[in-house]
């Protein structure tokens, strides 16, 4: 029994059940661009991309190291456990507990606070490509993170790709620390060609996994070497291998590994699966086939620059097209919430509290393929009340910026809104904090009606009224539909 | 910064005493929600079938070592020097089911189940698709098509799109957990719950009933246009029943003692809804954590630790659910099952054929039912036991004779599922 067309299409969901209502309001290309090369946008960001415009603005943000970054510094000193190497990390007393908690902490501050926000935005990226959880890897993940995914987010693929396979983390994650001559461990075989490289349709076959984990025999941890990476030449395979077209010759020793790790990396799969991916990520859930096929295409040419591929892809005419394609994966709301409000917390166990809630701890995701990145798999329920509850919570406090009694955190609500005369004229503006452009139309209506029930978007505002709607009219905003997209 | 300064977590939800929580005591809903319009039991009786607990055991659990093949001898532990269950009689052994399989001495608490014949095994079974890539392996199985990658609907989903009664409920079909398992997707959207006792709108006491009122507007839920809008409808209908369920009073009968972990939640859960009827049909929970590629162990480690979650999970489930069970099935599945031979890591790598469990009522329990293939060299499909009963062949038996749902062409298209005993026809 075979399946027709027809039938098959019947069993689909109508592609309109799929799709998001148009938000009600109309975005500039750059406020576009800075939606999805930032954690959201803050309004100097905004007013300093406006004014150099949007390619000079690009080409600052894909050369993170002239941006001054001092502001997240001055955060990050108080994890001083991100800059510790493997073996202070492992004197730790409770290492698994401080070190979880200073990655997502760091995680976070560094999204709210670095001015190099497309660099934190593609050091996500690569750490879901690359996932490896905290849970029972969080002491190897502080030096995974740090000197393999961040060192080489903007840089070339095949380098990020060794760094990747040589680092404890992984040896550990994928137990190609554990594999032997005599009886190899495909794990990290199979997950090199399945997830990191060609793509589970990129041709490779049940044989190509078994001589790819022959070639990583011998590959292990050991903590003498500066980067606990260690080559022991006893437990390798020195046979023949023949995958994917070569032959890896007999009797070598550590060169096979990484002969395997050239050819997945400079494999025409792997330029075709990584711009699908960076595709999906950066422009939208289904990325037009001829901008995939175009990334592919610069990054055989540029042998897996990063860069150059995100400079076509952020340029092109698909990416300028798809604006607020992205649904916001939970981490994207709360941190651009966070951006968006000011919130500060003196008790960083309420972020996590949240970060539960919402179900996108950082680093949290155990199997090896990553958060989810579409739409989909983050419209339940479940996630949809904890965003409005987040939404709540993080600007009940905003009636008193000064105190944080009672809720736990400070915002500064008030001093992002200028000084509205009119209830239109804080709605606009509350709005514009959010979105990067004022709400048009009923939605607009709707906001100005919570604020003054007579609906008149002239009436004028008043301190006490400022003072009664502020925070909950930044909380609705947050929970309405139309921020949930970017 | 000052001690003194610092609110711990106890003292800050007093602190937060201020906060509100719209309960059942308050009649808030809004004049213009639509009233719950459960259908009475009788009616729901004539025409529904079972409630379905889908449990996915994710990473690819090892079957031959659950259900161990004891009496093929050396062709099992020859190739598991280290992990091989023992036989039945020796320290540690395999529980006997029928001379030929016994269970992980781990799971005794199930084989109490399976001798009051509530519980069925089926072995040699799984999905036919030869990938042994755990994503695509899931998402073949949850669409219920093998090979196939494009399609959007879940089984249980088209199962709920065709059945011929249509319940009104927005608990119809519930995922325990953060996300929608796939197998549930379809038109009838699904709930995802993780946590009964905290699904419930809070906020500013003085502001809670306006913003309830205004997010509800804000998501037009009078004429829902698209997925995340009817999301939220399901949400406020969701709050409003869940409310009345005071879920952290909760105690579950005959002694029953979950684990106290997320799946032991999440059967708690299930069991409160089934008990609450509120219109659940279906329920997915997930137990992830099997791909033991290195020490996966017998008695100790990672895979030991894991089967006494399941085992304890399912039986508290089921004892209780003892006065349900007539109307409940559970069926676990898992992605693929592991290596006929273990690796040099004392684990074992991705495989082929494995175990299905189905519990309840209406099951043919007190047997493995099994077109057994054998682990001899030649018997084994790439070095992996073979699969020689398709996945949809059991699914397909629940769905007809338990759901009452014939529409089995539309559930699993492209495939004529063959006849497999494992549950009988609901009455």
């Amino acid at each position: 029994m075979t399946l027709s067309r027809r039938n098959f299409l019947q069993l689909q969901l109508a592609p309109s059940t799929q799709s998001a209502a148009a938000p009600p309001l109309t975005i500039t290309p750059i406020v576009h661009l800075l939606n999805r090369i930032t954690w959201g946008p803050r309004p100097e960001e905004v007013a300093h991309a406006e004014a150099i415009g949007y390619e000079a603005v690009l080409e600052e943000q894909l050369a993170p190291e002239s941006l001054d970054d001092q502001a997240a510094d001055a955060e990050l000193a108080r994890l001083p456990i991100l800059f510790m190497d493997r073996a202070t990390v492992h004197a730790l007393p409770s290492p698994e507990y401080r070190t979880f908690k200073a990655l997502v902490e760091g995680m976070v501050v560094r999204a709210v606070y670095s001015r190099r926000q497309l660099l934190e935005r593609v050091v996500e990226f690569w750490a879901d490509h690359f996932n490896i959880p905290t849970e029972g890897y969080s002491q190897e993940l502080v030096s995974f993170q740090r000197d393999v995914i961040r060192r080489h987010a903007l840089g070339n693929f095949r380098d990020l790709l060794i760094a990747t396979a040589q680092h404890p983390a992984m040896l550990y994650y994928l137990d190609n620390a554990n594999n032997l001559a005599e009886a190899p461990n495909e794990n990290y075989a199979r997950e090199l060609l399945e997830l990191y490289t060609l793509g589970v349709d990129g041709g490779y076959t049940e044989d190509d996994v078994k001589a790819a984990a022959r070639a990583f025999t011998g590959w292990t941890v050991h903590n003498k070497t500066p980067t606990g990476f260690y080559f022991n030449a006893g437990n390798h395979d020195t046979g023949s291998k023949t995958l994917l077209g070569h032959t890896l010759p007999a009797e070598r020793g550590l060169e096979d590994g990484l002969q395997v790790l050239s050819i997945a990396a400079n494999h025409p799969a792997t330029a075709h699966f990584l711009s699908y991916k960076l595709a999906r990520r950066f422009v939208s859930d289904q990325p037009p086939a001829s901008l995939v096929d175009q990334l592919a295409t610069v990054w055989q040419a540029s042998r897996g620059d990063i860069k150059t591929v995100l400079r076509t892809l952020f340029l092109s005419a698909e990416f300028k097209n798809a604006t607020g394609q992205k649904f916001r994966r939970p981490l994207d709301f709360f941190i651009g919430a966070l951006r968006a409000t000011g919130t500060r917390t003196r008790h960083w166990w309420l972020f996590e509290e949240l970060l539960n809630n919402l179900g996108q701890m950082p680093y949290g995701w155990a199997p090896p393929n990553g958060y989810p990145d579409v739409a989909g798999a983050w419209m339940g329920t479940g996630g949809l009340l904890a965003r409005w509850m987040v939404a709540m919570r993080l600007t009940h406090g905003a009636v008193s910026d000064a105190s944080d009694w009672g809720w736990g955190f400070t915002t500064d609500l008030r001093q992002r809104i200028g000084d509205p005369q009119t209830v239109g004229e804080l709605v606009d503006a509350v709005a514009t904090q959010l979105f990067g452009a004022p709400l048009t139309g009923d939605p607009r209506q709707f906001f100005v009606t919570y604020v003054t029930e007579d609906g008149n978007a002239q009436a004028p505002m008043s301190l006490r009224l400022l003072g009664q709607k502020l925070g909950s009219l930044y909380g609705l905003m947050l929970a309405s539909p139309y921020y949930q997209w970017r | 910064m000052s001690k003194s300064f610092d609110v711990n977590r106890r003292e800050f939800f007093q602190m937060s005493g201020m906060v509100g929580v719209i309960g059942a005591s308050q009649s808030l809903f809004p004049r213009w929600m639509p009233q719950l319009a459960f259908r009475s039991p009788e009616r729901m009786a004539a025409g529904r079938g079972d409630v379905l607990v889908n449990i996915f055991l994710r990473g690819g659990m090892d079957g031959l070592s659950v259900v161990a093949p004891f009496a093929e001898g050396a062709n099992y532990y020859d190739v598991r020097p280290t992990i091989a269950v023992p036989e039945p009689g020796r320290p540690n052994g395999a529980i006997d089911l029928d001379g030929r399989f016994g269970l992980h001495p781990t799971l005794a608490p199930l084989k109490e189940i399976y001798d009051q014949q509530h519980l069925a095994i089926v072995h040699a079974t799984g999905s036919i698709d030869p990938s042994r890539s755990h994503f695509d392996a899931m998402t073949f199985m949850e669409a219920g098509v093998p090979g196939n990658k494009t399609l959007n609907t879940g089984w249980i989903g088209r199962h709920l799109q065709a059945a011929a009664w249509q319940n009104d409920s927005p608990f119809r079909a519930v995922g325990m957990g953060a996300m929608i398992p796939a197998a549930l997707r379809g038109p009838i959207t699904p709930l995802s719950i993780r946590s009964i006792a905290d699904f419930h709108f809070r906020g500013r006491e003085d502001e809670l009933h306006r913003l309830q009122q205004a997010i509800s507007s804000l998501y037009t839920i009078q004429a829902p246009t698209n997925q995340l809008e009817r999301q939220a409808g399901l949400v406020f209908k969701t709050i409003a029943t869940l409310d009345q369920l005071q879920a952290t009073d909760y105690q579950p009968a005959n002694g029953a003692q979950y684990p106290d972990d997320e799946f032991g939640l999440g059967l708690k859960q299930v069991a409160q809804l089934i008990k609450a009827d509120v219109g659940l049909e279906v329920a997915c929970v997930d137990l992830g954590g099997w791909d033991t590629h290195e020490n996966q162990g017998t008695l100790a480690g990672e895979f030991n630790t894991l089967l006494t979650t399941l085992s304890n999970g399912l039986a508290a489930f089921y004892h209780d659910l003892r006065d349900y069970m007539a109307g409940v099935t559970v069926v676990t599945m898992s992605e693929f099952g592991r290596r006929a031979h273990e690796n040099g890591s004392q684990g074992t790598d991705h495989g082929h054929g494995n175990v299905m469990f189905l519990m309840g009522g209406g099951v043919n329990g007190g047997q493995v039912h099994a077109r057994w293939p054998g682990l001899a060299p030649e018997a084994l499909d790439d070095g992996d036991l073979a699969i020689t009963t398709d996945y949809r062949d059991v699914l397909a038996a629940v769905v007809s004779r338990r759901l009452r749902n014939p529409a089995l062409d539309q559930i699993f298209p492209g495939y004529r599922p063959g006849a497999v005993d494992v549950v009988k026809e609901r009455g």
